[in-house]
């Protein structure tokens, strides 16, 4: 026991050396900026290699991985769930909450009937099509509404 | 206890926001749609609904030192006429409101609020806070911990079957920019018990990873378990190639233990088709090539394995780009070939046809656009053998921020025989014109 006390010990004391290390170098350790400086077109798949052509600095992911080709849309989920902090520098919180969210008041492709060029879930007759939808992956579903259990659902799922 | 939480948690950034927004940058983006609809459900009364909604965005840079911010999103919606969705005819919902310090090294910043954290397996919607910062050598690490944000009771039950508090984190490890290891997982305090649902208590861990030995291929994805219901979660990984300048070909693995994956989301455990123990698979691919400037062509595909059948889906889109992108169109076809398991109880087949189409045009002044889709099943669903909807959109921006635009969209479909529905949106947006165009 008092040797397992002596290890946890020695862990937590050489785990809080390096966390204070590593506060004293965190200035030295460079940020990405708040905001993209350049106005980006919008309504166009977003080509990062266009500026940042084989640009890579330190830890960064070649920008080139981020193109937003069809097959990045589709897969947005991988990039965004190890790097949200880069998607932020373009996108508001609220551009992912249009569709991830808790709550949804009302379909996104009906909220942005003006843009059908952008890639929106559940376009024309969802109601019906969800039957089918829900069945062949409900996984799909998860991700997008999450624990949602809102008003919606509940209605007939009870 | 949470209502105190959050009612203290949005006064404490309302009152400090309040008092120091000095030299402050402010953003509002807004969007007032009102909708007006006729729906005629087969064997009841017409319904006429007129729901007026507003989204309200706003964000506050530069607060205090240049490095607080604000930012808040919401709507709500009231009825003007019959009952759009379920008994009420308000509704609405506080979706994030956060402070956040953004320090200026590490990608270091701290959040105070009602957030989402997308941090490797977790994603979650919580009233609490977050940090993360970068650390020397390569090494990353991210926290949260705060109130569990509930939703509607579950029907005969007293809660939504969440525990009210929840704490997570992820350790990242990077080499260069061709490899990443995260750790992640989160852990939440003990679930109600439910009468008639199944659930659990939300805890996850595990692991996520990005690999791109060589700037045509990168591999990521992630796993997660289930220590509550000792089950693996979820495995889902992508593999993408670009053997040429415009191509990209990927290929994806998702594999999901319902107990795993899904139990500590009680409403699932009501579908009919829900199995505690079921691993279910979706093992596709796709590919997207540019052909110019102007033109681009993907095909997908996508074999969905679970125990009510087999189903596979393919097809194929282009984009279309002309006068310097402001006309821009796009089609597209795909078949889904299902099983009869995961067909609409009572009938044989879930199999059908799905045809879109799109063009729009946008200039500084107007814009308008034109968006069909249209299913074709491969036996009748509801007496139909086909649904379709079209939509047709006109607006005008007023001055560059703020733009009138109209839809009406008609359709036909099995469940309402028809339904015609039109919206007017004005939206008034100070960011999108800004460096960065968020």
């Amino acid at each position: 026991m008092n040797q397992l006390k002596l290890t946890v010990s020695i862990l937590a004391t050489a785990g809080l050396l390096f966390f204070i290390a590593a506060c004293a170098q965190m200035g030295t350790l460079p940020s990405l900026p708040a905001s993209h400086p350049e106005a980006l077109a919008i309504g166009q798949q977003v080509n990062c290699a266009e500026c940042h052509e084989d640009q890579q600095k330190g830890t960064l992911k070649p920008y080139k991985a981020f193109n937003h080709s069809p097959v990045f849309v589709k897969s947005h989920r991988f990039y965004a769930a190890s790097d949200d902090r880069l998607c932020s520098t373009c996108h508001k919180s609220s551009f992912c909450n249009d569709c991830h969210t808790n709550k949804v008041q009302i379909k996104p492709s009906t909220k942005f009937g003006n843009r059908p060029d952008r890639e929106m879930q559940h376009r024309g007759n969802f109601m019906t099509m969800h039957k089918i939808e829900g069945k062949l992956d409900p996984a799909s579903c998860y991700r997008c509404h999450g624990r949602a259990n809102n008003e919606r659902c509940i209605q007939c799922h009870r | 206890m949470k209502n105190v939480w959050c009612t203290v948690v949005c006064a404490v950034s309302f009152a400090t926001a309040s008092s120091i927004a000095l030299a402050a940058d402010v953003s509002v983006d807004t969007s007032t749609l009102l909708g007006i609809g006729q729906r005629d459900v087969s064997g009841a009364k017409s319904e006429t609904l007129l729901p007026a909604t507003q989204f309200l965005g706003l964000d506050v840079d530069k607060l205090a030192d240049g490095n607080l911010s604000l930012h808040l999103y919401g709507w709500g919606r009231a009825d003007l006429a019959d009952n759009s969705y379920n008994r009420e005819n308000v509704d609405g919902n506080f979706t994030y409101g956060y402070l956040q310090y953004r320090f200026k090294e590490a990608n270091a910043n701290a959040r105070l609020g009602r957030m989402f954290i997308h941090e490797g397996i977790v994603n979650e919607q919580i009233d609490g806070l977050s940090a993360r910062t970068d650390l020397p050598a390569g090494f990353g690490i991210s926290t949260f911990a705060g109130a569990v944000v509930h939703g509607k009771k579950l029907s005969g039950e007293t809660s939504d079957g969440k525990g009210d508090t929840i704490a997570g984190g992820r350790a990242t490890y990077r080499y260069l920019g061709m490899l990443e290891l995260g750790l992640s997982g989160l852990f939440e305090a003990k679930a109600p018990s439910l009468v008639s649902h199944i659930n659990s208590s939300h805890r996850l861990m595990g692991g996520d990873l990005y690999f791109s030995p060589h700037k045509m291929v990168t591999l990521m994805g992630q796993s997660s378990y289930s220590p509550e219901t000792k089950s693996v979660a979820e495995h889902s990984y992508l593999l993408s190639v670009k053997p040429l300048e415009g191509l990209i070909v990927s290929g994806e693995f998702n594999e999901h233990r319902s107990g795993g994956y899904l139990s500590a989301a009680s409403l699932f455990s009501t579908m009919p088709s829900y199995k505690p123990n079921e691993r279910s698979r979706v093992i596709g691919g796709s590919s997207s090539y540019q052909i110019s400037k102007s033109i681009g062509v993907a095909a997908d595909y996508k074999h969905y394995t679970r125990t009510l059948g087999n189903a596979d889906r393919f097809g194929a889109d282009a984009r279309l780009s002309f006068s310097d992108n402001s006309i821009r169109g796009g089609f597209g076809y795909h078949y889904l070939r299902a099983s009869q398991g995961f067909a609409i109880t009572p009938y044989i087949s879930a199999s059908y046809h799905e045809l879109r189409g799109y063009l729009l045009h946008e200039t500084k002044g107007y814009f308008a656009a034109l968006d069909v889709i249209a299913y074709l099943f491969k036996e009748k669903l509801f007496n139909e053998k086909s649904a379709w909807e079209g939509t047709i959109s006109l607006g005008y921006h007023l001055t560059p921020a703020l733009a009138l635009s109209g839809d009406v969209s008609y359709g036909k479909n099995p469940e309402f025989t028809d339904e015609t529905k039109g919206l007017l949106r004005l939206t008034y947006n100070t960011t999108f014109d800004i460096k960065g165009g968020k």
